[in-house]
């Protein structure tokens, strides 16, 4: 008994010493006096952590007496997971060296001058070699603050047997990708015996404005202004509310549901799917007997801009850093031509470096060529704001109430005003 | 007993008895708590814990103003007089059904505790799925076109998804109060019933007679958490409807999770928890009064 | 009067077989999704066969096991959930004692202070706690998963509710016989209110078998993973599959009903006859 009092006179004591303060930031430095790298990045695929393990050993032979690169692997469950754990860190300047952040989040980051620009760790020559869609996820004000091995994309996913049952046939070049209306005529007819038109992921989450959001910027304008400062006048301009009205009119007319089952398209339940480029590698895999085709992603009617969703995750530098020149060795040696190559492999993602594709053969054919194709031609990131994940919420919430009935031009005002509001309370005066 | 217990010695051991609890609180609820109702007078952005400023009432003002924080009161008051009553009584109910001591009465309570320890992922698909809103593919709205009736929109309706929660979540929920009903039914003698049923008392009788009365501070206990459990509903609503359609379901906690994480605006966050203490504080001090004045 | 007790006897059992199916149903469908191979699981969800799996596999079980530490990341968990209840059980029962049966000043305040802590949402402490566990340099310890629970105003009231109901004639036959009011809790009082620890001990249990988002910002690397942190390794990166899923939480959900089976003779034997009145 009395040694727990002890114990919590203890516990009440160091609570004092809370108050008091605490220390200076710990030295970043082991025994051998080795600079310790610290890597934050989502858990993974075993594949993917074997690729890790192998690099990191490798790394750190080479660098023997200098540098010891270790990575922690953070559990991302949905993407919020993830954050609110960085979002700890950062409160408590407890931010490893280098952040793995998801491509639309690079902005946030940068902003708020958590995460360091990286313009100076590669050449021209060597940046030219990087996809100007991962590129242009990655910029932040003029500078890059990350690089990413990987991207990703989205097309329309279709069932072949179902199409052929119907009579209708799929463009094969991304000039005659569908327009909206031929979208909608489709999934009007391919909607019949308990079998839905199309998917158009509804996950009331980040996959809206990730693949929604292509929708605004086909039918020519965005969610937000060239900088990133302002919705009004982009998100619930009248080419937006034609877009919302569109998407609204595939749920409303019942050719998409609002809330698809998982794997509705996988077995057989959604005549097509906007799905994405990860889908491949699943349905040769677990669903072999699923006859199905890939074509490009639908464009606006009148004279709509080709595009198609990018990015992925990419590694920032954090301002907590403390050896800038231990760290671009790492950055350089992860992002080589090589480790690009490798790591895509593994994930089996497209990589964001062009000469990955010399290697990457797969990538020439069909069907994942479309994706490769989309990419470097059509591809186009999600809006880089500093109020980005203000926006995204308010997005996901202004389709939910359209899709149940709420007017679209008062669902996305409402929206747009809850980011310049954002925006000007934050990041106006900076 | 307090003739015959030395006073000095009872309250000395009253203190070191409460001793390790207290502190224990006041380190790890009350100091972080009032650290929330200080952040509350700040600007406090999640992604600039160096750059926080003092604001004054300014959250508070906004927060009269903000429509999205008046509905979020609204929906977790209407979920609280719903759900409570329901649950509780759902409790009760299934507390009384396998009190009795006949072979498997075990397996019976295992399974209606088992919501509890189900994943509320799995939870929350198989109850999308019970709730999709084409009779395709959801199971009450194939019911519903059988008898011939309209279907339903369930959670993605505005005017039913509260509902839809309500339901599921006293499904999910019972089994919790259910238990501490269990301990509490254990606690009334069997003498009791036997007393009654000598005095010509059906079950009916002996219900309201014996086992109401016996149970009468494990319900307001029961009730007492079934209200504060409900209040700060978060899990439901995150998992399954984000919050909507059209603010639906949106409760307190969400919002203050929604605003304070996810859109990172930590500062006004903390002004709505701040005024959700003070609702939620001054509501079981009512109870409290209304249980004394009983 | 026989036909009468067999009639009641088959509305006993039919009965609670029904109503145990609707409540018992998502648990079997994890079950047997975890069964499935990934192609199946999502399939004919609205027909009785989604509960029942075509050919059952574990290979999901061995993906599970061979991907992580699962035996670890269950031992970790076992470890800091049964320290924080055995703390909790016995820290907060003193305190619910010392609220039901003992003369102090403060009482009053205490137990109103008690009350109304316990609406404070964990949602709205969280981010000052972290700062606290940072400031302690608990980040990434045992002490940050374990000590900020071990004190719970639940369990103080739900303690003191029931020692209530202990009757004073007891308390005071003990002290006839020399014990203190320590002795006397600890020989007298606790021995006959199992049924009161038996169920915090469940729902403490459960509340943080499933905990995740404190032990997602407080512990980093595998060193201390939780259970839980572990099967959302799972939801990592698309696509997500839900075999290993299905299988991971059907682990996890095995300690939690290990414990209610071996919990439930306090529920059976009850204190009924030792004289306690509700």
């Amino acid at each position: 008994m009395r040694k727990r009092v002890i114990a919590a006179l203890l516990t009440a004591a160091l609570t004092a010493g809370v108050l008091t303060g605490c220390g200076e930031p710990k030295k970043r430095v082991n025994e051998d006096g080795e600079s310790v790298i610290t890597i934050w990045s989502p858990s993974d695929e075993p594949a993917i952590e074997e690729w890790w393990v192998e690099k990191i050993e490798a790394f750190n032979q080479a660098h023997e007496g200098t540098i010891e690169l270790r990575r922690e692997a953070i559990v991302r469950a949905d993407s919020y997971a993830y954050e609110d754990k960085v979002n700890a860190a950062i409160t408590s300047n407890d931010l490893p060296d280098i952040l793995y952040v998801d491509g639309p989040n690079v902005s946030i980051y940068a902003a708020n001058e958590v995460t360091l620009p990286l313009d100076d760790f590669f050449s021209e020559e060597e940046w030219s070699d990087f996809f100007d869609s991962s590129k242009q996820q990655n910029t932040y004000n003029g500078h890059i603050y990350a690089v990413g091995a990987t991207e990703s994309s989205v097309a329309l996913y279709y069932n072949k047997d179902l199409l052929d049952a119907a009579g209708i046939d799929v463009p094969d070049s991304k000039e005659d990708a569908w327009t909206w209306s031929e979208y909608y005529d489709a999934a009007k007819k391919l909607t019949r015996d308990g079998v839905v038109g199309t998917n158009i992921i509804m996950d009331k989450g980040e996959g809206l404005s990730y693949v929604l959001g292509q929708f605004w910027i086909s039918n020519g304008t965005d969610f937000v202004n060239q900088e990133g400062s302002s919705a009004e006048g982009y998100l619930n301009s009248q080419e937006g509310v034609e877009a919302a009205e569109f998407l609204n009119s595939l749920i409303r007319d019942g050719y998409a549901n609002i809330d698809p089952i998982q794997k509705e398209f996988h077995n057989g339940k959604a005549a097509t799917m906007l799905g994405g480029s990860w889908e491949v590698a699943t349905l040769e895999k677990d669903y072999p007997d699923l006859n199905w085709g890939v074509t490009y992603f639908p464009v606006a009617d009148e004279n709509g801009i080709l595009t198609s969703p990018t990015g992925d995750w990419a590694a920032s530098v954090t301002k907590n850093v403390q050896d800038m020149d231990a760290v671009k060795e790492v950055m350089r040696f992860l992002f080589s031509e090589e480790n690009v190559t490798t790591y895509a492999q593994a994930i089996s993602k497209p990589p964001t470096r062009v000469s990955s594709y010399d290697v990457l053969t797969e990538y020439n054919e069909y069907p994942r060529s479309v994706f490769k194709e989309q990419l470097m031609e059509t591809g186009h990131p999600r809006p880089r704001t500093p109020s980005y994940s203000v926006l995204t919420a308010e997005f996901a919430e202004a389709m939910l109430n359209i899709f149940t009935g709420v007017d679209p031009k008062e669902a996305l005002d409402a929206a747009a005003a809850a980011m310049d509001k954002d925006y000007n309370k934050y990041y106006a005066k900076d | 007993m307090k003739k015959s217990i030395n006073k000095i010695s009872e309250r000395r051991a009253a203190y070191i008895f409460i001793l390790p609890a207290v502190v224990l609180l006041a380190a790890f609820l009350i100091y972080p708590s009032l650290q929330t109702v200080r952040y509350a007078f700040t600007d406090y952005n999640i992604m600039r814990p160096d750059r926080i400023v003092f604001c004054g009432l300014n959250n508070f003002t906004e927060l009269l103003k903000d429509e999205d924080f008046w509905i979020a009161v609204k929906n977790t008051l209407y979920f609280t007089v719903l759900v409570v009553p329901f649950q509780t009584v759902l409790a009760l109910a299934l507390a009384l059904l396998i009190s009795s001591r006949r072979k498997g009465v075990s397996i019976f309570r295992a399974a209606y505790f088992s919501p509890q320890v189900t994943s509320m992922v799995v939870v929350a698909i198989l109850w999308t799925v019970m709730y999709n809103s084409s009779p395709d593919s959801g199971l009450l709205n194939a019911l519903l076109v059988k008898l011939g009736l309209e279907p339903c929109g369930f959670l993605n309706d505005p005017k039913t998804a509260m509902n839809s929660i309500i339901f599921m979540s006293a499904w999910q929920g019972a089994g919790y109060q259910m238990m501490i009903f269990l301990a509490g039914l254990q606690g009334i003698s069997r003498e009791q019933y036997e007393a009654a049923s000598i005095d010509g008392a059906g079950k009916i009788q002996s219900f309201f007679y014996v086992t109401l009365p016996g149970l009468k501070s494990v319900i307001q206990y029961v009730v007492m958490i079934t209200v504060i459990q409900a209040m700060k509903l978060f899990t439901q609503p995150y998992v399954m409807t984000k919050g909507g359609p059209q603010n639906s379901t949106r409760t307190l906690v969400y919002y203050i999770y929604e605003q304070g994480f996810q859109k990172r605006n930590f500062g006004y966050a903390c002004a709505v928890a701040a005024v959700f203490f003070v609702i939620v504080i001054s509501l079981s001090l009512g109870m409290k009064k209304i249980i004394k004045a009983e | 009067m026989t036909k009468r007790k067999t009639f009641e006897k088959f509305a006993f059992y039919f009965g609670n077989t029904l109503i145990a199916l609707i409540f018992v149903s998502p648990l079997i469908w994890m079950i047997s999704s975890s069964l499935k191979p990934e192609s199946e699981i999502f399939k004919g969800l609205n027909s009785l066969s989604t509960f029942f799996p075509k050919g059952a596999s574990l290979s999901n079980y061995i993906e599970v096991f061979q991907r992580i530490n699962m035996w670890k990341f269950i031992g970790n968990s076992l470890f800091y959930v049964l320290v924080i209840i055995v703390l909790d059980l016995l820290v907060n029962s003193i305190c619910g004692y010392a609220l039901a049966k003992f003369e102090f000043r403060g009482k009053n305040l205490l137990l109103t202070l008690v009350i109304s802590l316990m609406v404070f949402p964990a949602e709205a402490i969280m981010l000052p706690m972290y700062r606290e566990m940072a400031d302690l340099g608990w980040i990434n310890s045992w002490a940050s998963l374990i000590v900020p629970f071990v004190a719970k105003c639940f369990s103080i009231y739900m303690f003191r509710q029931f020692f209530l109901g202990i009757p004073d004639e007891l308390l005071e036959a003990a002290s006839i016989d020399g014990c203190g009011p320590v002795r006397t809790f600890f020989r007298v009082v606790m021995p006959i209110s199992g049924t009161v620890y038996a169920t915090i001990f469940i729902l403490d249990f459960v509340a943080h078998w499933n905990d995740f988002m404190w032990p997602l910002l407080v512990v980093t690397g595998e060193e201390k993973r939780t259970i839980q942190l572990a099967i959302q390794t799972f939801f990592g990166s698309k696509p997500i599959n839900y075999g290993p899923i299905m299988a991971s939480l059907t682990i996890s959900a095995i300690p939690m009903l290990i414990m209610f089976i071996f919990l439930q003779k306090y529920y059976v034997e009850g204190i009924a006859s030792t004289g306690i009145k509700g």
